[in-house]
């Protein structure tokens, strides 16, 4: 496929416009899900003892899976029909329904980003699938499933162009030929596998399933371990599947738009980060991680959450060492520059028996650019959000705070796994941090408008704003 | 603790209209009133037309208790109406609210996205309404009720214009 249209406006061919059905194989692919869903549903009511008389198990297997599969690729093979998506000069529509006709829009000037990526099944026969994310609203993703892998991507370059050409900043130039760019790191999977093993939520289960152990060894009550220790083990399996298998091959790729991401075993994800959508970065460090200098990259990006990847789709870096995480969280979230003198506060002693060790570790921390926040003490995690961002603040205290004279100071950013909160400081000296916060960020918020004439890239941040050039 | 902690700096302060604890007495204290009274008067009469004894204490007791939580709530609706206000600085809206959980929040207006106007059928009859400003963050909590309504319109209007010069884009 060729990379690019050079030059001239992008068009789109008179196939998209006039509308298209993606690739043959989708209505099979797209019918195996449904098939697994169906044969999965029939054989729990066939074990649940709705047995019929008088036939062989075997046919009763046959004709489960048989069924399920038939009903499934025929329906898959039916919405396939009747889906078709259009890209047009206003927006990329996806109309589908068999009876109850649908169409879902996204107008061009609504694109946050749009990522291509492999669910397993599509990627075993070469397809892939293209979301694009919109701003705002209640369904805020689009999904054309399937395309061949290389028309995916094709779909996905002309429907970015357009994006930007629908908000104006004249910056084809900026975007990506070709979904490389300069390698940032690349996570090796045992890494990937002991990071996982040695994560909190592995060690609770760990825990549980000693308790159990215990429990039952007291009572000497063999059947008891059995009923408490598979599902825990299960459990277990499950955190450790889902990390490993989400975050296998992590690789993190500088581009000129913005991070790049590209990870998964079986499925195969890759999303750009827009550096001017990052609105906040989270460091998380788990507390057997802090020993072998590990830690996790989380950020809020603007119109990303809500989707339906949970906590893997806000992950940066499933692991960093913490030069690379310091250099990333700079490059994303600015700091005041050496001579910053950020104004600290600390939980307050007052506040211990809301946290007995807890405590001791609570602060947040005003620099020049950025508001940064530090908490917990076993799962540490440390946020950092620029005041030019920040959506609102607010100062709070409950009945049993102000018996102790505390209050909770809060800075908004937009949802996701960044919060810059200190809970429990001083009341007064809340006070006066949250009218500080309020000030910093005003003069923040009318630098960054004075520089905005160099355009903060519009919503899709077109690596105007000279992290493209960077080292 | 005084409360001057959630005072805004030194804008002027807006209260927001008393009709609000009319609105919170007529929706919340008054059907549990008269719930009450329904079951005092039960109570009173209950004797005469041979309820049992159990029946009548427990008539009592949810009388006592549904006229009391009324009494609670009557109390409270000014109470909690007292605490609410708002003030428009330069760049800012400030809100603060609560007696027992004291809050203030503070909106740049360069981020509202859009701002609410609600009123249900009590609040338009007491000509008052809700203003709820939403940003990009939906833990931003920033509701005003009881608005007198042309209050509301302006505040609105204002607020839509302020957010356009002062955008500063997500």
């Amino acid at each position: 496929m060729p990379a690019s249209e050079p030059g001239g406006a992008p068009a789109a061919s008179a196939e998209l416009r006039a509308g298209r059905r993606t690739h043959p194989l989708t209505g099979v692919v797209q019918g195996g899900l449904w098939a697994g869903a169906a044969v999965v549903g029939l054989g729990a009511s066939f074990l649940q003892g709705d047995r019929w008389e008088g036939v062989p198990w075997w046919v009763a297997v046959l004709a489960v899976v048989g069924g399920g599969l038939v009903v499934g690729e025929l329906a898959g093979l039916v919405s396939w029909w009747f889906t078709r998506f259009v890209v047009d000069d206003e927006e990329l529509r996806i109309d589908s329904g068999v009876l109850t006709r649908r169409s879902r829009r996204a107008a061009f000037e609504r694109i946050q980003s749009v990522d291509v990526a492999e669910p397993l099944l599509a990627r075993v026969v070469g397809l892939a699938e293209v979301r694009v994310d919109l701003a705002g609203g209640d369904e805020s993703r689009l999904v054309v499933r399937f395309l061949p892998l290389a028309e995916a991507r094709e779909v996905r370059r002309l429907l970015l162009r357009r994006a930007h050409g629908a908000q104006g900043d004249g910056t084809e130039d900026a975007l990506p030929d070709h979904d490389g760019g300069e390698l940032i790191t690349r996570v090796p999977p045992e890494r990937t596998l002991l990071g996982a093993l040695l994560s909190l939520d592995l060690l609770a289960a760990v825990a549980a399933l000693v308790a159990i152990l215990l429990a039952a060894l007291g009572f000497g009550a063999p059947l008891v371990v059995l009923g408490g220790v598979l599902p825990a083990l299960s459990w277990a399996a499950q955190v450790v599947a889902r990390r490993v298998v989400a975050e296998w091959g992590f690789v993190l790729w500088r581009t000129p738009h913005g991070l790049r991401i590209e990870r998964g075993l079986l499925s195969l994800t890759a999303q750009t980060i827009p550096y001017a959508r990052v609105q906040g970065v989270a460091v998380v460090e788990p507390v057997l991680w802090r020993r072998l200098g590990w830690c996790r990259l989380e950020v809020d990006v603007a119109g990303r959450a809500g989707s339906d990847d949970g906590d893997l789709d806000t992950t940066l870096l499933p692991i960093a060492d913490r030069a690379l995480a310091a250099a990333l969280v700079a490059e994303l979230v600015q700091d005041g520059g050496p001579d910053d003198e950020p104004v600290t506060v600390r939980a307050s002693r007052r506040s211990w028996p809301f946290a007995p060790v807890g405590w001791r570790f609570r602060s947040l921390s005003l620099g020049r650019r950025r508001a940064s926040s530090t908490t917990g003490w076993l799962h540490r995690r440390t946020s950092h959000a620029p005041h030019a961002k920040v959506q609102s603040f607010a100062l709070r205290q409950g009945p049993l705070q102000r018996l102790r004279d505390l209050a909770t100071v809060e800075l908004h950013t937009p949802d996701g796994p960044v919060d810059v909160d200190v809970h429990h400081v001083d009341a007064a000296r809340a006070r006066e941090v949250v009218l500080h916060a309020v000030d910093a960020a005003r003069d923040e918020r009318a630098q960054t408008v004075v520089g905005a004439s160099a355009p903060a890239g519009g919503v899709l941040g077109g690596g105007v704003d000279g992290t493209g050039e960077l080292p | 603790m005084d409360a001057s902690l959630f005072r805004p700096v030194s804008e002027p302060w807006t209260p927001v209209s008393p009709a609000l604890a009319t609105r919170r007495r007529l929706v919340l204290a008054a059907p549990l009133a008269v719930l009450g009274v329904v079951a005092a008067t039960a109570a009173a009469l209950g004797p005469a037309a041979g309820v049992p004894r159990g029946w009548v204490v427990l008539l009592v007791a949810a009388a006592v208790v549904l006229l009391g939580a009324a009494a609670g709530l009557w109390w409270w609706a000014e109470r909690n109406r007292r605490s609410w206000g708002w003030a428009e600085s330069e760049d800012d809206l400030l809100v603060t609210s609560g007696v027992m959980f004291r809050r203030l929040v503070v909106v740049p207006y360069g981020r509202v996205q859009f701002v609410d106007v609600e009123a249900g059928p009590v609040e338009r009859r007491l000509g008052i309404t809700r203003v709820t400003l939403h940003t990009a963050s939906t833990e931003t909590a920033a509701q005003v009720p009881g608005v007198p309504a042309d209050e509301a319109r302006r505040l609105r209007d204002r607020l839509t214009d302020l957010g356009r010069t002062h955008d500063a884009g997500v």
